[in-house]
């Protein structure tokens, strides 16, 4: 999957020959759990404490550098509402990575984080890469989902996790940076297991015409 | 220096006498060489271990000097040994002898099975060729070829190198070398002899001796004695047994109806030649003594039945033809076709195509009264008949790449397994079909008539609301092929025409009837996809997207009593904050109560409405729609223009939520729609009591919101009554001309996925059968390679070929294992419980099921890279015979006598069997005989003395290597 040529990695689009890489990802999770607020902290690191709530699916774009690698990342922003959530799956397929949030003082945003889960296995493309974000975490004092359960179930499925605050700027740039390594990690496992790949034949000068891809040294 | 350069001063000419002549310069630079490559010195290793030749990897390094003008090229050949042993060439002991000359005495590397044939002849691990460069003639008089020799020995007595140095003289194919190898104080010839027929005394053994012995010319008697190595290989090639090129499946057989189409299932398989072309068994004497055997022209004790090693070697043919592997080349040659398929069949089967639809419908139409059962055998037939004549007008019967019953066939065997629940899906069942077609009906012809009929059927079943069988419910499915998702697509609009033709059916009195034909005029004029609209009005306000009534309804005939409500709730502003619409309006379009929830204001139970379901998308409608979206860029202004291209849906459930719950307000619709977007918190009232007072949340009441606004927009219509969130018309349409714009190639395209992964299962199914472990790990690459590689769009060429190499390369190894199997007869022992006996019984005669296994793990580990394997397998001469016997018919070998086979022992059974069959003269006979003895003189040091011999049918070769003392001689 992970070669550089192929369009879902770092297909230089004619209208922005300014990245190496495009990665897209997609923000999930209950209505009002502070997705867009998550989103506009992360791309124009503004906070506002009501954004209209969205309607269908909307985009930031932001390109940050990793190993000396522009990566230009596409992030979409959904509606948690039910009704949408049609609407919202079948962008699924086209995402390498999920950001899946819920709201540490609600109890049901929390609740729903397995059924989100699902909704991405079903939906997504098999190598997605998943991080639970417990989001709000500046509220302490309604807090009612601990980081412990949080925790928890973030690796009872398998996903990395992070609290994080939008409206104090916590975690939030590690959150997408962490996914962004993650995403390369798996890129480049990828593009090395096919190197062996199937009886050894024709694969290996094949491999030379596509981009190293970006090495993992991160420090988060 | 600065001598030289006083113009006065005497000159001194020195002239290297050494290297005056050509041969001299020719000398010098075959030293330079050696030189180069640190052949120089001592020359230690370790004995070599056993079979270290074959397992071990051997290196060549090249270079090229010349005599004069003629080009010759050195090359160094060795086994590659640990870094350590070549380390220690200047500390060898100083009166050991080289190393070559110990090689050539070790049995450890007799017959090596792949390796330069001066190591089969010599057994040496190391030596250097001097040969006459590619393009230059052969060194043939045997002036020339002493001169060459002398070269070689100088230059080996100048640098003191113990690395043997040979020189290729006559035709390079008669490979005839004559080397020499020098050490302290000895050295050691390489002579050769080369004939085409052998003179009768050097065809056995004891005459070989002879020659041996004189040659030595050793004066000590009595002789010391001379140990032998034989190989005698027998060589099966003209296999008659099998037939290999295999039978296609039979498409008038279908027609015979007999079959009930199950071919067309399924993709073939196997190897259409043997791929296997030849089968070597060596029987090996590995170590005798001269006096133990006698082997002379009238008698031999050399029986092969008898040799204590046999081996086996496997020749495979290169790139055997097989059937699964060509139908996928084929198949992927379409996608390279550049026609359409107009230019193919004939533009004018299309171009008629509007005057002859009426035709084909009328025909239908009768059909579509009775039960459904029927009507798909009729229909298609039907369909392919009127197709028919038509095609058939323009080009004449015997043009049609199919003929007609052929063709019958086919659309009949596709449609007919879907009432039975088949586990595959149409998409799938139309890839193999195409690909059957392609290969055996008219190539590209026959995909292009076929794709042009599916496509008929398709708009057939669109337009007499029939739903496509062999497809899964629902929107389309990402995860298939785009091709599978149209197909799905088309499904979704089917269901929806033929729900809203029965509606009106159904309701003749609520809804005027509007026959199917205007539905479809009227359909182009209202476009559902409102992002492409909205795209093209980019920048027009609010009111323009959805407020305009004609836009607005589906039925002309609906809206007037539509515009009754309507204007009376348009006239107040819409559903505006806190008004107060009149209750009396009637409620529509309710699907069921809420349950918890009750209207705000009027205190009635909340009703959620019947919705119109989002559109289904296919993945490039999405990524049209996606990019749509992504080009507003992110600037605030493209995020609400984003959100109001996207509002129709919601838009829509907002007005049939009013029309649903008469007197609803924003709050309400928000608390069934958005429920976190309500705020309810316990307050003190002023008399004291405790009340839930709710309001909206903050974004919702951020003035003028997208959410706000299209509540007041939103006018009170049910679902039903509303334009369109999904025009099935339009779409339908589009997927229609999509499907018949796609040419031979496109189809290719879209169906390969379906076709390797066919061609991946067909392939696991055969596996099953042989159970090979390395086969098993192929395909599991495999699947994972395709699975990336086709996970995309428009995968590359270079992959897809990849990925159909891998299956054709094990589609051969599987059939090379039956190959072996039918040689060996596995399958001819057709009785279970003999089977299993064999199989149990430890003796030879059984072994075949283990040599099998020897062979199949070897040969299939290491199928990618060599072409042929050798593998000892200590006792199984009988299986060789059986094998003979069942491929060559050599000489009849009667049933066993079945007293024997019960009670008889290995032994016995042995010797039975080996009497009663006769193995044929051997192809090729190996003899290795070596000595130690002095030389030339008896009090000379004694020195390892070899002859190696190999007589074929239409060769016949001694290569001796005879070492002599030099110290006083």
């Amino acid at each position: 999957m992970a070669s550089a040529t192929d369009s879902r990695y770092g297909q230089k689009e004619s209208s922005d020959q300014n990245f190496d890489y495009m990665f897209k990802i997609l923000i999930i999770g209950n209505s009002s759990v502070g997705k867009t607020s998550f989103l506009f902290r992360y791309a124009d690191d503004s906070f506002t404490p009501a954004f209209v709530s969205t309607v269908g699916i909307d985009f930031k774009v932001k390109t940050i550098y990793r190993n000396d690698k522009r990566i230009k990342l596409q992030i979409w922003d959904t509606a948690g509402q039910e009704r949408y959530r049609t609407i919202t799956t079948a962008y699924y397929r086209g995402a390498m990575g999920f950001i899946l949030m819920y709201d540490i003082t609600n109890e049901e945003s929390f609740n729903a984080v397995q059924d989100w889960s699902t909704q991405i296995k079903t939906y997504s493309w098999d190598n997605a890469q998943v991080l639970l974000v417990g989001n709000k975490c500046d509220m302490e004092d309604e807090r009612v989902v601990s980081a412990e359960k949080g925790r928890q179930l973030a690796e009872h499925l398998g996903f990395e996790f992070f609290e994080a605050s939008a409206k104090d700027n916590i975690n939030v740039k590690q959150t997408f940076e962490r996914l962004v390594d993650i995403i390369c990690e798996k890129m480049s496992e990828s593009l090395d297991a096919a190197d062996p790949a199937v009886t050894g034949a024709k694969q290996g000068p094949q491999l030379s015409d596509q981009q190293a891809p970006p090495h993992q040294d991160c420090a988060c | 220096m600065a001598a030289d350069s006083e113009p006065e001063s005497e000159v001194f000419e020195i002239t290297d006498f050494t290297t005056a002549s050509e041969w001299e310069r020719f000398i010098s630079k075959i030293e330079e060489v050696l030189n180069d490559w640190k052949l120089i010195g001592i020359s230690s290793g370790k004995p070599l271990e056993k079979g270290v030749y074959t397992t071990g990897a051997w290196e060549e390094k090249s270079d090229e000097i010349s005599f004069a003008d003629f080009r010759f090229s050195v090359t160094h050949h060795y086994l590659v040994q640990e870094p350590g042993d070549r380390d220690g060439r200047e500390e060898g002991v100083e009166d050991a002898l080289p190393l070559p000359m110990q090689d050539l005495l070790c049995m450890n590397n007799d017959f090596p099975p792949r390796a330069h044939c001066l190591v089969r002849w010599y057994g040496l691990r190391e030596f250097v060729v001097i040969a006459p460069a590619a393009n230059n003639d052969a060194v043939l008089s045997e002036s020339k070829c002493n001169l060459l020799l002398s070269s070689v020995s100088i230059a080996l007595g100048n640098t003191g190198c113990q690395v043997p140095l040979f020189v290729q003289i006559h035709q390079k194919w008669r490979r005839m070398y004559v080397g020499e190898c020098q050490g302290p104080g000895v050295r050691t010839d390489f002579e050769m002899v080369h004939l085409r027929k052998a003179p009768s005394q050097y065809t056995h053994l004891s005459g070989l001796l002879d020659v041996f012995k004189s040659k030595i010319g050793c004066p000590l008697t009595p002789l010391p004695p001379v140990s032998m190595a034989i190989r005698l290989t027998y060589v099966l090639q003209d296999w008659q047994q099998y037939f290999w090129p295999q039978q296609p499946p039979d498409i008038d057989a279908l027609v015979g109806g007999e079959v009930g189409g199950l071919e067309f299932g399924k993709l073939p398989f196997g190897a259409c030649e043997d791929p296997i072309s030849e089968l070597h068994l060596a029987t090996t004497w590995p170590h005798l003594t001269e006096g133990i055997i006698v082997d002379n022209d009238v008698y031999s004790d050399l029986d092969p039945i008898q040799a204590p090693q046999w081996s086996v070697r496997v020749r495979k043919a290169d790139n055997p033809q097989c059937l699964l592997g060509d139908f996928l080349n084929e198949f992927f040659k379409l996608c390279h076709r550049k026609e359409s398929t107009d230019e193919i069949l004939g533009r004018s089967a299309f171009e008629e195509d509007g005057k002859e639809v009426a035709d084909i419908s009328h025909a239908l139409s009768k059909l579509t009264e009775p039960a459904p059962v029927p009507i798909h055998k009729l229909s298609v037939t039907n369909m392919v008949h009127s197709a028919k004549k038509k095609i058939r007008k323009h080009r004449g019967v015997d043009e049609s790449p199919l003929n007609n019953e052929v063709l019958n066939t086919i659309l009949l065997n596709l449609f007919s397994q879907f009432k039975s629940a088949p586990s595959d899906s149409l998409t799938y069942k139309l890839a193999l079909c195409l690909c059957m077609i392609n290969f055996y009906h008219g190539g590209v012809k026959g995909v292009a008539h076929l794709w042009q009929e599916f496509v008929l059927e398709m708009r057939y079943r669109w337009e007499n609301n029939y739903l496509i069988p062999g497809l899964a419910n629902g929107p389309p499915d990402l995860r298939c092929c785009l091709l599978h998702q149209k197909l799905q697509m088309l499904n979704c609009c089917i269901e929806r025409k033929k729900a809203r033709d029965e509606g009106k059916r159904g309701n003749v009195s609520d809804r005027s009837p509007s026959g199917s034909s205007g539905d479809t005029g009227r359909g182009a004029d209202h476009s559902g996809d409102n992002l492409k609209e909205a795209d093209k009005e980019v920048g027009k306000s609010w009111e323009s997207w959805s407020d305009s009534e004609e836009e607005f309804f589906e039925c002309l005939s609906d809206a007037e009593d539509l515009k009754g409500n309507g204007q009376e709730n348009g006239k107040k502003g819409g559903a505006k904050e806190g008004s107060r619409d009149p209750v009396s309006l009637k409620p529509e379009g309710r699907l069921h109560p809420h349950g918890k929830l009750t209207l705000l204001h009027p205190g009635e139970p909340l009703y959620i409405p019947i919705t119109q379901e989002p559109a289904p998308m296919t993945e490039d409608l999405l990524e049209e729609q996606s990019e749509v979206l992504a080009k507003l860029g992110t600037s605030a202004e493209g995020a609400h223009l984003r959100a109001r291209m996207q509002s129709a849906c919601l838009l829509s459930d907002m007005e049939s939520f009013k029309a649903a719950n008469p007197g609803c307000c924003l709050e309400d619709f928000v608390r069934w729609y958005s429920p976190r977007d309500y705020i309810e918190e316990e307050v003190v009232d002023e008399k004291g009591n405790v009340v839930i007072k709710g309001e909206l949340s903050a974004r919702m009441k951020i003035p003028s919101n997208m959410w706000v606004e299209a509540w007041e927009t939103a006018k009170p219509v049910p679902a039903r009554r509303q334009k369109r969130l999904f025009d099935d018309t339009r779409e339908a349409e589009k997927v229609l001309h999509y499907l018949a714009v796609q040419k031979p190639a496109d189809l290719a395209r879209h169906l390969l996925p379906c076709v390797i992964h066919a061609a991946v299962l067909k392939v696991k199914e055969e596996e099953v059968l042989e159970d090979i472990s390395s086969v098993k790990k192929i395909i599991k690459q495999i699947i994972s390679h395709s699975s990336k590689v086709l996970r995309f769009p428009n995968p590359e060429d270079k992959k897809l070929e990849e990925i159909i190499a891998q299956i054709m390369s094990v589609e051969a190894i599987i059939a090379r294992a039956r190959s072996l199997k039918a040689k060996f007869g596995v399958e001819k022992c057709e009785n279970e419980e003999e089977k299993e006996d064999l199989q149990r019984c430890p003796c030879p005669y059984a072994t075949w099921c283990i040599l099998y296994a020897h062979l199949s793990n070897h040969l299939f580990t290491l199928t990618e890279s060599s072409d042929e394997v050798t593998n000892f397998v200590p006792h199984f001469p009988l299986i060789f015979l059986s094998c003979i016997e069942l491929n060559l018919s050599i000489s009849a070998m009667p049933p066993l006598d079945e007293e024997l086979r019960r009670s008889g022992s290995a032994e016995e059974r042995r010797f039975t069997a080996g009497s009663v069959l006769d193995f044929p003269p051997p192809t090729g006979r190996e003899i290795v005989l070596r000595t130690t003895v002095p030389s030339p003189a008896p009090y000379s040091k004694a020195l390892p003395q070899r002859m190696y011999s190999v007589l074929t049918k239409e060769d016949f070769r001694l290569a001796g290597a005879f070492s002599a003392d030099t110290t006083f001689f």
